[in-house]
């Protein structure tokens, strides 16, 4: 046992006599593992956020929108769309909108010209908005019974277009539809799951019959569901809106798309991860490069030992663990680094950092704790130990084959 | 069969070479015992290189057999060799050979490493030794802030600080002006003990003359193996000066060119 602390001193004692090769040679794995780890645990950080805010806003709501058989202009739903569709099973609430095309929004009527170029979204919306979209006012009120009953000229806007018109909470202010005066009762704060929303204007269904001639029937609407039934309520939405109709309804589920986009970032995490790999593949051939330098360098040291009667395969041993010490302490600097990188990119970010990311390498998922020790600080480490053993079997053997004799010039 | 001798060598021969066939060593007999003093001289090529080599185990014969405190070292794997040279034999260089990044006490402390000794007792011993050689008070300084007097001393407490039976000394004061060579050979006359044997390849007559026995070499043979009159030489040591020695060198019919 004293021997194997009497090796390790050797090896630590060969490598401080050494500063500056030392350094140099363990930027291999430094680099390395701090690619790996910074890359698993930024694409983890930015994901996090995004989970986070999916497992908040629910996976479970469902979107309809009417697709009309081929010609028909501006698709509906029957009248009746939400009873039909809240009397399906596993549908917990929906709420049935009308987007309305063509419709020009100001903050006041000199500047509708100005706003023509950016047209506004404006939906008619039921009662059951909020709560199915799940949003929240951040000023005023939403519609009420009156504005439905009587199709009052008031408007509820994203938070967005409130910025963008300056209308301040509070404030007794209109926004122009077409030239026509519609009170701002209300801004909702931002919503995720639907980006367009928090640049829309929502008004009662009745006065967006009654001054731009729409109908009263709905052309979106959005289904929240059992999150166990998700997939059968969607396939069940088309025939029970349309019942057995010809009329196409396309449904979609918004949280997918979002999804989508943290599996494109794990696929990143692949491609950084891999160079890191690649960085400690060239670190590993230079420490094998050098060492190898160092076994000539050393020639006299190592005839010494031997003379001194430490067998080859001590030698061999000095030179490996000298390796293996650079992959360690490299590895280390690396595991510190790719930390730092992960914690102060994060912060410049807004993100959560994740310090314990799940790696997932092709479809395997790997637990996120190792013996209680992040995984991925397991498996950069374990990059390191072995790229630097690997690194350390020619030097090592070329210092035990070595012979004394020659290397002592006797006589 | 092996006596109680230290070394002994029947019928070696070291020869290199395949084709061209090379006899460094040709035949040679003979044994050092415990305690013994010897001198191993002769010309540049008259084998006594392959000698040391054989004799500090760094090398094994071609043909014949040696014994080493009664071991046969052809019987023996790398390991076994490398332990029993560990424990037998300590070796003192002409270029000293200290290892460079180390400081005088860890140089001799790398003798004492693999055999199961905590830090502290490797320290104690190391510094025993280096006082020994009366170095002790440089005990932290490198082999560059070291004269070459004095890194041959710290060599020499490296070999003697494992209590080998056998120091083994390759031209110990061939880089070494003579004063330094003196000082060497007087702590070599110290050392000498029957627990110590001591054995000198030189081609320096007068480090000769210090031995009590002297071997002499050519062409890969023993040529000659005397029992010297033991003297006391306090100067001359260095080949260039003095280089007929102070001992008595009758009956030498081959003299070592220095």
């Amino acid at each position: 046992m004293r021997s194997v602390l009497d090796l390790i001193g050797v090896a630590i004692s060969g490598l401080t006599s050494r500063v500056s090769r030392t350094l140099l040679i363990m930027l291999g794995p430094i680099i390395g593992v701090s690619a790996i780890v910074a890359a698993v645990g930024l694409t983890e950080s930015a994901k996090g956020d995004l989970q986070a805010d999916l497992a908040e806003l629910g996976t479970n709501l469902i979107t309809a929108e009417a697709a009309g058989s081929f010609g028909t202009q501006n698709p509906v739903f029957p009248e009746d769309v939400v009873d039909r569709i809240e009397a399906l099973g596993g549908v917990q609430k929906s709420t049935a909108t009308l987007s309305l095309t063509g419709i020009i929004t100001a903050p006041y009527e000199a500047a509708a010209t100005y706003y023509t170029a950016f047209p506004t979204p404006v939906l008619s919306a039921d009662s059951n908005f909020l709560e199915v979209m799940e949003i929240e006012l951040k000023s005023g009120r939403w519609l009420n019974e009156f504005d439905y009953r009587t199709g009052a000229r008031v408007a509820v806007l994203g938070i967005d277009i409130a910025n963008e018109y300056s209308y301040l909470a509070g404030e007794n202010v209109t926004i122009q539809l077409n030239g026509l005066d519609y009170a701002v009762i209300g801004v909702y704060e931002n919503v995720k799951l639907v980006t367009n929303f928090n640049t829309a204007v929502l008004i009662p269904p009745l006065a967006a019959d009654n001054d731009f001639d729409v109908g009263l029937e709905a052309n979106t609407v959005y289904v929240r569901a059992d999150p166990a039934r998700v997939n059968e309520v969607r396939d069940a939405l088309p025939v029970a809106i349309n019942l057995g109709g010809n009329d196409e309804v396309n449904t979609s589920v918004p949280s997918d798309a979002l999804e989508a986009s943290a599996k494109a970032d794990s696929t990143l995490q692949v491609i950084v991860a891999t160079m890191g790999i690649l960085a400690l593949v060239v670190g590993g051939v230079g420490i094998a490069n050098v060492m190898s330098i160092s076994v000539i360098q050393r020639s006299a040291e190592i005839g010494i030992r031997r003379a001194l009667g430490h067998g080859r395969g001590l030698i061999a041993w000095q030179f490996l663990l000298e390796a293996v010490a650079v992959g360690f302490f490299g590895g280390l600097g690396g595991l510190a680094v790719g930390v730092g990188i992960v914690v102060y990119f994060s912060r410049l970010r807004d993100w959560t950092h994740v310090l314990d990311p799940i790696l997932v390498i092709g479809d395997y998922e790997f637990p996120s704790h190792f013996l209680g020790v992040p995984t991925i600080y397991v498996l950069g480490m374990s990059a390191a130990l072995i790229t630097s053993v690997i690194a350390g079997l020619y030097p090592s053997v070329k210092a035990a084959r070595l012979e004394p004799l020659e290397t002592l010039r006797l006589g | 069969m092996p006596d109680a001798s230290l070394l002994q060598l029947e019928e070696v021969s070291r020869i290199y070479g395949d084709e061209v066939q090379v006899h460094a060593l040709d035949r040679v007999s003979m044994s050092i015992e415990a305690g013994e003093f010897v001198s191993i001289v002769g010309p540049s090529g008259s084998g006594k290189s392959t000698m040391l080599g054989l004799l500090g185990l760094l090398d094994l014969p071609s043909l014949g057999t040696m014994w080493v405190t009664g071991k046969s070292v052809r019987d023996l794997s790398d390991y076994e060799r490398s332990r029993l040279r560990g424990d037998v034999v300590g070796f003192i260089f002409q270029q000293f050979h200290l290892i460079p990044h180390l400081d005088a006490r860890k140089n001799v402390e790398t003798a004492l490493l693999y055999r199961n000794l905590t830090p502290g007792e490797r320290k104690r011993r190391a510094m025993e030794a280096l006082d020994i050689v009366g170095l002790a008070p440089r005990s932290d300084h490198r082999p560059v802030q070291l004269s070459g007097g004095e890194q041959q001393r710290v060599a020499i407490a490296r070999a003697i600080v494992t209590e080998p039976k056998l120091l083994l000394a390759d031209e110990p004061t061939g880089a070494l002006d003579s004063t330094n060579a003196a000082n060497v050979m007087e702590i070599f006359q110290e050392l000498h003990s029957p627990l110590r044997a001591i054995a000198i390849v030189t081609h320096d007559p007068a480090v000769a003359a210090t031995a009590q026995r002297r071997i002499s070499m050519k062409d890969g043979r023993i040529v000659a193996d005397e029992i010297l009159t033991p003297t006391q030489p306090a100067a001359g040591y260095g080949g260039t000066l003095g280089t007929d020695g102070q001992g008595t060198l009758e009956a030498v019919e081959t003299e070592a060119d220095s």
